[in-house]
């Protein structure tokens, strides 16, 4: 039976007012102290390395990524953690970081970032050329350079935008492949007249920012200049590219790309509507992983869905990709760690891996891991390790910079060519209206 | 006599410490308690609102990006989205306000895009939820059954997470399986009045009107509830006397009804439209700014311009561009506020 005194009495006996104030006074010392110096105390200092990721398309690869993560916080004796963000909020969640200049140690950024972060992010050119050289050198040598031409992110991988398209229904009309833009359109005309249009996004997208430019870039026009500075969109090549999207929108299309996000495309191929769709192998995966049906009949849609390469255009073949990168803040009391983990991260058995797990999504861009066997595990991936020879970061033939950046974030190629295809301006006004924001942007960031 | 000693000398000192007290009372004021209880909601104030509301003006009168502190520019940021240049730099101080040159083709045309769809998307929702909650808090006063399950369910627009019901919002006006065009296509008599299908999010003007009729319909019950609470404190007598007069119901909501909630109606339109011109989550949802920036509003431009671009100065710029008109509409209701209404009740 214990008593009430007894279960307020501790071991060292009762607590007198003197000896709580004491204590008190100096639990508040500690406190302050901490606070002054910034130090926590010794029990709270065990090491945690934090990596943050936008939630990829595949899961599985976030598995395997944490997976490694987890593997070399065992092997450096260090806590881990991994954590992941919806794609189109990373970079809210990283300006918030670098604002408090706290936050996580390793980040995933996108094309433009490690240029637009560059005063925040760690030298990376040592590791890029340790790891570069160990892999057989890089597909692209702008990926993840800052506007010095200094590493401030390891290239990691990009997601190619081939065509996904219905080859059922190009037999139906007894048509072959599209090879160039303009087999996409008459081909998409006769297709669109049987009710299944082509689908791409002329909105606030990514696709949208990524499809178009390839466009521009396969009849000859581009951006900027090479030195990444001078805005040279306006150009008869650029006008002509912009004419071919207002037709290929007019014959091919149906006016709700106007309002697609990156997700409703997959939708219109997947359930049986669009003939062809320019998107990364998600599309097709999707459809695999939900075995979605052809509408009236038995048969899964993704038997029928094939890729081939991006259209060819008068200038040749050229397409834009989601360029991903891994950097380290300059905040992050765990440089070195960090750097180590991206060592081990970027050998060979990890990067295999890493694909695999992404179901082939996460295309190389060391070229020691581009000939992946699981490009060959499927006829669908063919196009896999030879697109990265079309594909250019958004930027080209500059390299990709806070200016790029933001010109990406205001939808300014998808708008204008929106209101050029709905009749709102002239292929002539749209451009010129797109270089006029382009320069007010590029002079901002000059 | 030790023990009275002492009790003198505690007297003593409570005397002294009491007039001390007083004194001090005096010089702050019969209020000073009060002074005490209001201190922690000033706290909280200060932190919460008045520091970020000044940081923000820094903000938008500085070139500051994320990360880094910024150094003052002045106006240059608000002069920049008109077009405003200036090349007066070199100019001795009393002629620094010459210098100035104005290309409106220089302006930052998504901007004026976004002042436009602001204006409209506040005035046409702001209307909207006027007249419609006056007309639900009307109906509620005469609903003779199921009162709680009426006044408690028209509030669920409003109580429901805005970015949840948007998100059904956003499946109702899906691009490819909207399910209005589904109705309108199948749903007899409907489909025989041969409509649609409508682009709700991809046609420019649907757009401005689809996210301006999510907004009414979140906002509209904040604007029944508050009106019919006014309505519920308007004294029966004065009704009375109006029908003894002669008066008829037109007259009665005329003459008595609507002069006595004009307190009522200034006070939720002034929130109403200070939370309609900062909104956010329902543009960010459904179209992101789009199609072509048409339902770019302040906010989600300010986020696009200061977040993502890193231009922090520019975005503050951007989100603080309307508070000198919104501080003439606060007065102005403030004052209506404060006006009597004549019936010496």
């Amino acid at each position: 039976m214990v008593t009430p005194y007894e279960k307020t009495t501790s071991l060292a006996g009762p607590a007198s007012r003197r000896s709580f104030l004491r204590s008190s006074l100096a639990t508040s010392a500690g406190v302050a102290g901490m606070l002054l110096a910034k130090t926590p105390p010794a029990m709270g200092q065990d090491r945690e390395l934090r990596l943050i990721t936008f939630s990829h398309f595949v899961p599985t690869s976030d598995e395997e990524l944490k997976r490694q993560l987890e593997e070399f916080g065992q092997m450096a004796g260090v806590k881990v953690r991994m954590d992941r963000v919806a794609h189109l909020q990373l970079p809210a969640v990283l300006a918030s970081e670098v604002q408090g200049q706290k936050g996580h140690d390793l980040t995933s950024l996108w094309v433009g970032m490690p240029d637009l972060y560059k005063k925040h992010l760690v030298n990376l050119d040592d590791l890029v050329e340790k790891v570069g050289r160990r892999a057989g050198g890089l597909t692209d040598n702008i990926v993840g350079r800052d506007g010095e031409g200094h590493y401030r992110a390891m290239p990691w991988f990009f997601i190619s935008f081939p065509i996904a398209i219905r080859t059922d229904l190009i037999a139906e009309i007894g048509e072959t492949m599209p090879d160039t833009w303009e087999d996409v359109r008459r081909i998409g005309m006769q297709l669109k007249a049987k009710g299944h249009p082509v689908g791409i996004q002329l909105s606030h997208s990514e696709d949208a920012n990524h499809i178009l430019r390839g466009i521009i870039w396969s009849w000859g026009g581009k951006l900027v200049e090479a030195d990444g500075k001078t805005v040279a969109v306006n150009s008869p090549e650029t006008v002509e590219a912009y004419k071919f999207i207002k037709a290929l929108y007019t014959d091919a299309m149906e006016e709700e790309v106007l309002a697609w996000d990156d997700r409703n495309n997959n939708v219109c191929l997947n359930s049986g509507k669009c003939s062809m769709i320019l998107n990364p192998i998600s599309a097709y995966n999707s459809a695999r992983t939900d075995n979605a049906l052809i509408p009236g009949t038995e048969r899964p849609v993704h038997q029928v869905i094939n890729h081939i390469m991006p259209p060819a255009g008068p200038a040749g073949r050229h397409m834009s990709a989601a360029y991903n990168t891994i950097g380290v803040w300059k905040f992050s009391q765990n440089q070195e760690l960090a750097k180590e983990f991206l060592d081990f991260h970027f050998q060979k058995d990890q990067q295999e891996k890493h694909l695999t797990a992404s179901e082939g999504y996460n295309q190389p861009l060391m070229r020691a891991f581009s000939m992946h066997p699981i490009y060959a595990s499927n006829s669908k991936y063919y196009f896999a390790p030879y697109i990265g020879w079309y594909t250019h970061a958004p930027g080209w033939p500059g390299t990709p910079n806070a200016a790029s950046e933001t010109v990406w974030r205001q939808f300014i190629i998808p708008d204008t060519a929106a209101e050029c295809a709905t009749d709102r301006l002239t292929a002539e006004q749209a451009v010129k209206k797109a270089e006029m924001q382009m320069k007010r942007l590029y002079r901002r960031h000059s | 006599m030790a023990i009275s000693n002492t009790k003198e000398q505690v007297l003593v000192g409570r005397d002294l410490t009491a007039a001390s007290r007083q004194r001090w009372r005096r010089s702050f004021g019969p209020d000073l308690d009060g002074f005490g209880f209001i201190l922690p909601a000033v706290i909280i104030m200060v932190c919460l609102v008045v520091y970020p509301f000044f940081l923000a003006i820094w903000f938008s009168l500085s070139d500051a990006v994320i990360g880094e502190p910024g150094r003052w520019v002045g106006l240059e940021n608000f002069m920049y989205l008109f077009g405003i240049m200036y090349d007066g730099q070199d100019l001795p101080w009393y002629l620094k306000f010459t210098g100035f040159s104005w290309d409106l083709s220089l302006a930052d045309d998504i901007f004026l895009m976004t002042l436009r769809n602001t204006l409209l998307f506040a005035t046409i929702s702001v209307v909207l939820k006027g007249v419609f909650g006056l007309g639900a808090a009307l109906l509620m006063q005469r609903a003779t059954r199921m009162r709680r399950f009426v006044r408690g369910s028209i509030l669920v627009p409003f109580v429901a997470p805005t970015v949840l019901t948007t998100l059904g919002w956003w499946l109702i006006f899906d691009p490819t399986y909207s399910h209005i065009n589904w109705l309108f296509a199948n749903l007899w008599p409907l489909n025989l009045l041969g409509l649609g299908p409508f682009q709700w999010l991809g046609n420019p003007n649907l757009a401005l009107s689809s996210v301006i009729f999510v907004n009414f319909w979140r906002g509209m019950p904040f604007f029944a509830v508050t009106i019919f609470a006014g309505l519920v404190a308007i004294p029966d007598q004065l009704y009375e006397a109006a029908e003894t007069d002669g008066a008829s119901t037109l007259r009665k909501f005329w003459h008595v009804t609507l002069p006595l909630l004009r307190p009522v109606m200034a006070v939720v339109i002034l929130f109403s439209t200070i939370f309609t011109l900062a909104d956010f989550g329902i543009v960010y949802v459904l179209t992101r700014g789009g199609p072509m920036n048409y339902t770019h509003l302040f906010a989600t431009y300010s986020f696009t311009v200061g977040i993502l671009n890193q231009e922090i100065g520019l975005g503050a710029a951007i989100s603080l561009f309307l508070f000198p008109i919104l501080l003439l509409v606060v007065i102005f209701q403030l004052k209506m506020v404060r006006k009597e209404t004549g019936y010496g009740v």
